[in-house]
């Protein structure tokens, strides 16, 4: 009988339903743009003056132009780049200090387990929201400081799911089986725990991505967040005076690619648990 | 107390009764207005905000005042029967009082008849300013002025009793009607004191009868006085039959004649016979109120600026009925300052009026002033002694060829070799956008500004240790003189100073000295006038703009002019109540 790969099947799985298809599309559609932009190919002329400002959306400018006659489109299209790389660099940051954390404290234990568990109980204790600003204040506002206030503050959570799939899984056979043959700590740890609960790190990142998105709008929309690129935060921040003009395509355009991008990360991560948790396995279908 | 039910109940009848005529008018003119803040009683030295200064200067009054209509603004007698004689080479001031000008009839004096307020009040009140237990935050106005004022103060500041009896050597009482004030040093703008609340005179009866709680017991010269001032969310002011014969001037500036401001001309004050004042912390409401006619005069909110206008011209809408616009131009300046320690801007002036060129006023003004402010061209504001109408700066004016050349010629063809310029600006929507547009503009000479958004006391931090390489402010006047703007060019005032840019101009520096000791007339104007244009020629700033909105009226609203320093102006503000009667019902 062929055996499938864990990922194969996952993707599979995936691949056959539509919604969680779409999903998949809109996040490789929003990474390649981002790519694209980073790299310089399309939409480096953001800043420019291209007609009147204020003008409502047309065959001439598709979502309109802003107070100085910028292409909206243009900015939406750099402001994928912007929330996209905020929510890879800053999972970057969160993800190894969760799971180092986390698989740290399950499979020790004791005393380490305490100091870990105490740390993090008091860090998720103060408000995010605060705890962000006040990085942002401390380091220098622009998107770096971003990155690292997302990524120092979104760990929490991570490292709580390793630390409870490690401990569940530390005494399971396997593990026996590489200290009968004399496996160390690390290599009981990293060799054979974590691969087998990396699914719980996979769920999550696709879910975490969707906060650092939405953070940093928040961010942005205080004036914290991105100082010199164009933000979806920053258009719904003008939007907030536009409106009463009647001036509404920098709001719609902005929350609707947020809105997408947010929407297919969610239903990716709700796919990718159905098919990466083997507690869920075979109850489908 | 009996007395004082039947006030409540005939209060409340009153007031059924017009609400059930809906619109229709009692005969008696009652001037509706709305004030935003609560008002923290009625004693002038508390007058420390706009608000409260408005409302103590319905009912009290000060020697000076500003004439209601001429531009620039020009001070002239209120209590007083003339303007001051100065002499001793401007260091003594003689005030000569009206005669037979009353106090309000009130308790506090012999047989409840107001007496007749003479030049012992003016002592005492400008003494009450002074008084070390009272704690006025007027004191600054007078602070170091004043002949043995300081020392007075000082001595009294740990005694049981402060004792008002004690001459002081710089307020000499010369006889029942003449005051004569001496000053430590000349100061031309002393006079404008007179004009402000914190002088207002108070009788010491008053202060003394009711202690405490004089603050809720106004007893003034003024034209309107009050019943009890009982602090709930609506004053009521009664028309003083006593008032002295005071008459509506009848000169005015250009356009009065043609504005109808001078039908009044020669026609003795007040004209209403009621003034009713609602507090309205919130804009909305007072909006609404003013939409249905429950307030006679507001000043467009932000938010509701275009439903107002419209492409800079009233909604027909409101012209139907009968609303009408009165520009308000405000005496302030906005403007890109450059901090002038900063060896790239110092002595460089060449790339200062390259950025001042490439700097559009006209698109800034159409984008974030509704396209009503005026461009500014130096740093004096309009209706002051020393602005110039018509002056166009050589480098204020946008123009973008012009601005490249001079920075090539400075050495910087192109905005190359140039270092990293920063940008520094109060964090908000509005100071967001401006920040972009005004680094998309330096953009298009090829000079990069990096932008740096923080808040307001962030701002003043950096601008105070002159961190700041660039920044955007804006200075509102104290007082109506062209030297409250100069010292912002002053190199003794430099930061921590009110000279946040640090310009430092030894050549501007005598030219100041020299203007602002004169007294007020032609020779300082002149002066004032060389100053202007030399403060445009030599781009210390990129001059913003002075900042203009618009107010509006109804229909029988009659008289209103915009004033920047409005205390007391009611008392020239009429009702037209056939018109009233005509218009309300249909709003």
């Amino acid at each position: 009988m062929k055996k499938e790969s864990l990922w194969g099947e996952a993707l599979k799985k995936i691949v056959k339903d539509k919604i969680s298809l779409f999903s998949l599309i809109v996040v490789l559609v929003y990474t390649i743009i981002a790519i694209l932009v980073s790299l310089g190919v399309i939409v480096g002329d953001w800043h420019q003056t291209v007609g009147p400002n204020y003008a409502p959306p047309s065959s001439d400018f598709i979502f309109g132009t802003d107070f100085l006659g910028r292409d909206v489109f243009k900015k939406v299209i750099y402001g994928v780049q912007v929330a996209m790389s905020v929510g890879f660099i800053s999972s970057m940051i969160s993800i190894p200090i969760g799971v180092v954390l986390g698989a740290t404290a399950g499979y020790f234990g004791g005393v380490v387990d305490e100091i870990i568990v105490w740390f993090y109980t008091t860090f998720s204790s103060i408000p995010t929201i605060m705890l962000l600003i006040s990085i942002s204040f401390i380091l220098e506002k622009g998107i770096t400081s971003v990155y690292i206030a997302l990524g120092l503050t979104t760990w929490v959570h991570l490292c709580r799911l390793v630390r409870g799939e490690v401990i569940k899984h530390k005494n399971r056979d396997y593990v026996q089986a590489v200290t009968a043959i004399g496996g160390g700590h690390a290599r009981k740890l990293f060799r054979h725990i974590i691969p087998n609960v990396f699914h719980v790190v996979i769920i999550n990142a696709s879910l975490q991505f969707q906060v650092a998105i939405k953070s940093e709008v928040i961010l942005s929309y205080l004036g914290l967040g991105v100082q010199e690129q164009p933000s979806w935060g920053k258009m719904i921040n003008d939007a907030k005076q536009e409106l009463t003009s009647g001036y509404w395509w920098q709001l719609a355009f902005a929350t609707l690619a947020m809105f997408l991008i947010v929407l297919a990360f969610n239903i990716l991560g709700d796919a990718l648990r159905d098919a990466l948790d083997p507690k869920l396995k075979g109850k489908e279908s | 107390m009996r007395c004082f039910l039947w006030g409540i109940l005939l209060t409340s009848l009153l007031a059924t009764v017009s609400c059930t005529k809906k619109g229709g008018s009692t005969g008696e003119k009652v001037l509706q207005l709305g004030t935003p803040a609560k008002v923290k009683g009625f004693d002038p030295i508390e007058a420390s905000d706009l608000y409260s200064g408005n409302e103590v200067a319905r009912v009290y009054e000060g020697l000076l005042q500003f004439h209601y209509l001429k531009r620039p603004y020009e001070l002239v007698p209120n209590l007083a029967a003339e303007m001051p004689k100065v002499s001793n080479e401007g260091l003594t001031y003689t005030f000569k009082l009206k005669k037979g000008v009353l106090f309000h009839d009130n308790q506090c004096f012999p047989g409840t008849k107001g007496r007749e307020m003479v030049a012992k009040d003016v002592e005492y009140s400008l003494k009450r300013l002074a008084d070390p237990k009272l704690q006025s935050k007027g004191w600054w106005l007078l602070d170091g002025k004043i002949k043995g004022l300081n020392e007075w103060r000082e001595k009294y500041s740990d005694a049981e009793k402060v004792n008002y009896e004690e001459e002081i050597p710089g307020m000499q009482v010369l006889d029942t009607y003449v005051i004569q004030f001496t000053l430590v040093k000349p100061f031309p703008q002393f006079l404008y004191a007179f004009a402000m609340p914190f002088t207002y005179v108070v009788p010491r009866e008053a202060v003394e009868f009711y202690g405490d709680s004089f603050l809720n017991n106004p007893v003034g010269t003024g034209p309107f006085m009050t019943g009890q001032y009982t602090q709930a969310n609506t004053i009521i002011y009664k028309k003083f039959h006593k008032y002295r014969d005071e008459y509506y001037p009848s000169e005015g500036a250009e356009g009065d004649e043609a504005a109808g401001l001078l039908k009044s001309a020669g026609k003795k004050i007040p004209f209403v016979d009621k003034i009713k004042v609602t507090i309205m912390p919130e804009s909305q409401p007072m909006w609404l109120n003013f939409l249905k006619g429950n307030i006679d005069a507001m000043a467009i909110p932000k938010d509701n600026f275009n439903q107002a206008m419209v492409g800079g011209v009233l909604n027909e809408d409101f012209k139907k009925k009968g609303i009408t616009e009165v520009k308000k131009v405000g005496l302030d300046v906005t403007f890109i300052a450059f901090n002038h320690e900063n060896k790239l801007f110092k002595n460089n002036l060449k790339l200062r009026a390259a950025m001042s060129l490439a700097f559009d006023r006209e698109f800034m003004n159409k984008n974030f002033y509704n396209g009503i402010s005026i461009p500014a061209q130096s740093i004096i504001p309009p209706n002051i002694a020393g602005y110039i109408d018509g002056y166009v700066g050589p480098f204020q004016n946008f123009d973008l060829e012009k601005a490249k050349k001079l920075l090539a010629e400075a050495g910087y063809p192109e905005g190359k070799k140039l270092p990293e310029i920063t940008y520094h600006f109060k964090y908000d929507t509005t100071g967001r956008q401006n920040a972009e547009a005004i680094k998309q503009m330096m953009g298009n000479i090829g000079i990069n500004l990096k932008l740096i958004g923080v808040t307001w006391p962030e701002l003043v931090k950096v601008v105070n240790t002159k961190q700041a390489m660039m920044y955007g402010m804006a200075w509102g006047a104290d007082y109506p003189d062209a030297e409250n703007f100069l010292q912002l060019l002053y190199s003794p005032n430099a930061a921590p100073g009110s000279n946040g840019s640090n310009y430092n101009d030894p050549e501007f520096d005598k030219k100041y000295e020299e203007a602002v000791v004169l007294p007020d007339g032609p020779e300082r104007t002149k002066k004032y006038e060389e100053l202007y244009k030399y403060a445009a020629e030599k781009v210390p700033l990129i001059y913003g703009f002075h900042r203009v909105n618009y107010v509006l009226e109804h229909g029988w609203f009659r008289n209103y002019k915009f004033i920047e320093f409005d205390h007391g102006v009611a008392k020239y503000w009429d009702i037209d109540l056939e018109a009233k009667d005509k218009l309300k019902p249909n709003l």
